[in-house]
């Protein structure tokens, strides 16, 4: 095995061959082995057994941004909430009324929200 | 509940007077942005007196500071000389940006509530990183500062130019923040701590290939922010999109951020390794001065002008930094100074130069130098005001320019750096000639139009005050270099 902190590169370098091998030696031992026998059905993008209909360009309706911005503001709430919960019994009143604020903070992009109209689905 | 968990969690104490100018300014922030929500439409205005109302506030704090010396939030929060002079000037150049910003926000039909929220936020950033004293606290700073300025550039959504320049910009505040992220991250592999004044004892030497990489990177990632060649190219192009009193906030309010930050990390973190570090700030700087001054020599739009001169003025302060070398401590305090100085001086005369151009532009709607023909005899107050200002940057008296340059040669000399003292000398020249012809154009050349310029009082007494201001400085120095050498580090 090859010593020193360059020589856990060469241990990277086996990886990442091995893998290469893996996956186009068993793609060209398949194109050997298989028959090939094209079909219309076969050629079809396969999308969990329903018959593609349309192009793949589907549009999402842009209602759905604003949806995602509010989202990650509860995303992040989430992030802070969830380890301070684990600890802020041992941490007291200064702890509960930091994380009141940043509640709070995070409430008035809610309060934004709903004063702009954006909550309302048409 | 984990009891591994608890314990490695100790509660830091907290000194909230120390935090007293942050508290206030992000309440103001919060207040801003609600009362926007109730107030109708006609009253918006009533958000800009409100903002200026808490950058007051947050003046009053900072002076009930004074003399203070201490740290909180476990060493990462530092209240000192530095920090509170920056913190001063931070809230003066928001009055002065929420003078420019009043009558254009208002008579275009913009979202006040919203950019006054941001602007404040943006301010917000600069308090912080003035007192930043770990990785974590000086990045969420730096970023407090450039990501409500990004929205602030696109605040006119339907503008092509807009879109550009805030799209620019935020492509630019990505990239770099996430090359300042990778090289912090090696800071902290190097080190083992975020704490500035930890890892200046235990970075070890220069060295080492990690700690160059590591500087090195952190460095590529400031100069993005502060838009230093080869770096810069993202700058005329959001100035000229964005809202010229945005664009004035980028320029000066902004770009002094960044710079406040580049001096904590290297005084503060890396001084023991300046030798890896003040050769590639030589270069910088020399590329920034040089080709920031011979791009502006051909630019017609005066916004841009003030963009490139802006970049262009950047690198005088980058020249401070090339100056550090380990050996030499009174040398090094010198250029710290003088890096201080010149920031604040810089703040205010081009915080000036774009009053003036916001002046002209708000009835004729004209940003092209062409059109400054003969402002002398439609407004001469304006056109002494403006060519003040432009004297100014170009570093002749009768306003405190002339200081601002005086002190970096001087410390460039006492360095005994002569090739970049030889390079500013050049590029001096060669930006008083951009300069001049501007304002031979205000006084000697003949107007197209003959009527004034009609300037709204709020605008008048911005520009005033920073004329008045420089113009003291020039007067008697001393009020503000006692200030910048208490500040050293």
């Amino acid at each position: 095995m090859p010593e020193g902190y360059f020589g856990s590169y060469v241990t990277i370098g086996v990886f990442a061959v091995v893998g290469l091998v893996l996956v186009f030696g068993t793609l060209a031992l398949t194109r050997l082995l298989r028959p090939n026998v094209p079909t219309r059905a076969k050629t079809l993008t396969y999308e969990s057994g329903i018959d593609p209909i349309g192009t793949g360009w589907a549009q999402a309706n842009v209602r759905y941004y604003v949806f995602a911005l509010l989202f990650v503001i509860f995303d992040v709430e989430a992030v802070f909430l969830f380890p301070w919960a684990t600890v802020f019994e041992d941490l007291g009143t200064q702890a509960f009324v930091e994380m009141v604020i940043f509640i709070g903070v995070l409430a008035l992009a809610l309060l934004y929200a709903i004063k702009k109209r954006v909550l309302e689905w048409l | 509940m984990n009891p591994l968990l608890a314990q490695s969690v100790t509660q830091p104490s907290v000194d909230w007077h120390a935090l007293a100018p942050e508290l206030v300014m992000a309440g103001t922030a919060c207040l801003v942005l609600v009362a926007d929500l109730f107030l109708p439409r006609n009253a918006k205005w009533i958000a800009m007196p409100l903002s200026a109302a808490g950058i007051i506030g947050t003046l009053a704090a900072v002076v009930s500071l004074i003399n203070t010396e201490t740290t909180t939030l476990a060493g990462t929060f530092e209240v000192d000389a530095f920090s509170l002079l920056f913190k001063g000037l931070f809230c003066v150049l928001g009055l002065i940006i929420l003078a420019i910003s009043f009558h254009y926000f208002r008579a275009g039909s913009y979202y006040q509530g919203e950019y006054y929220f941001l602007l404040l936020c943006s301010l917000f950033g600069g308090l912080v990183i003035a007192s930043a004293r770990d990785l974590i606290s000086l990045f969420i700073a730096l970023e407090l500062i450039s990501i409500p300025g990004i929205v602030m550039v696109a605040l006119r959504k339907g503008d092509a130019r807009a879109n550009e320049g805030a799209l620019k910009f935020f492509l630019f505040s990505v990239l770099s923040s996430a090359v300042m992220l990778y090289g912090m991250s090696l800071v902290y592999g190097v080190t083992g701590s975020t704490i500035l004044s930890e890892i200046r004892t235990s970075i070890g030497s220069g060295d080492e290939p990690l700690v160059v990489l590591s500087v090195f990177f952190v460095v590529v990632g400031f100069a993005f922010k502060i838009s230093a060649v080869p770096f810069h190219f993202w700058a005329p192009d959001t100035y000229e999109g964005a809202p010229s009193p945005v664009a004035a906030f980028l320029s000066t309010a902004s770009k002094i951020g960044g710079f406040v930050g580049l001096l904590v990390l290297m005084f503060k973190a890396f001084p023991e390794v300046a030798d890896t570090w003040a050769p590639v700030f030589a270069v910088l700087a020399a590329l920034t001065m040089t080709v920031g001054n011979l791009i502006a020599l051909r630019q017609q739009h005066v916004i841009r002008l003030l963009a490139y001169s802006g970049i262009a003025q950047s690198g005088y302060i980058l020249v401070c930094l090339a100056l550090i070398n380990p050996g030499n401590p009174d040398a090094n305090e010198q250029a710290f100074a003088a890096a201080v100085i010149y920031l604040a001086i810089y703040g205010i005369m081009d915080l000036g130069a774009f009053a003036a151009a916001v002046a002209f532009a708000r009835r004729g709607g004209t940003y092209f130098i062409s059109d400054y023909a003969g402002l002398w005899q439609r407004s001469p107050v304006l056109a002494l005001l403006f060519g003040g200002f432009l004297i100014s940057l170009a570093g002749a008296p009768p306003m405190a320019g002339l200081i601002a340059k005086l002190f970096v040669f001087a410390a460039t000399i006492e360095a005994e750096v002569y090739w970049l003292a030889i390079v500013m000398g050049v590029n001096t020249v060669i930006a008083a000639w951009y300069y001049l012809a501007l304002i031979k154009k205000m006084f000697f050349e003949t107007p197209e139009l003959d009527e004034p310029v009609e300037v709204p009082y709020l605008l008048s007494a911005a520009m005033g005050i920073a004329a008045a201001l420089l113009v003291a400085l020039l007067v008697y120095p001393p009020l503000l270099t006692n200030l910048a050498d208490r500040s050293i580090f």
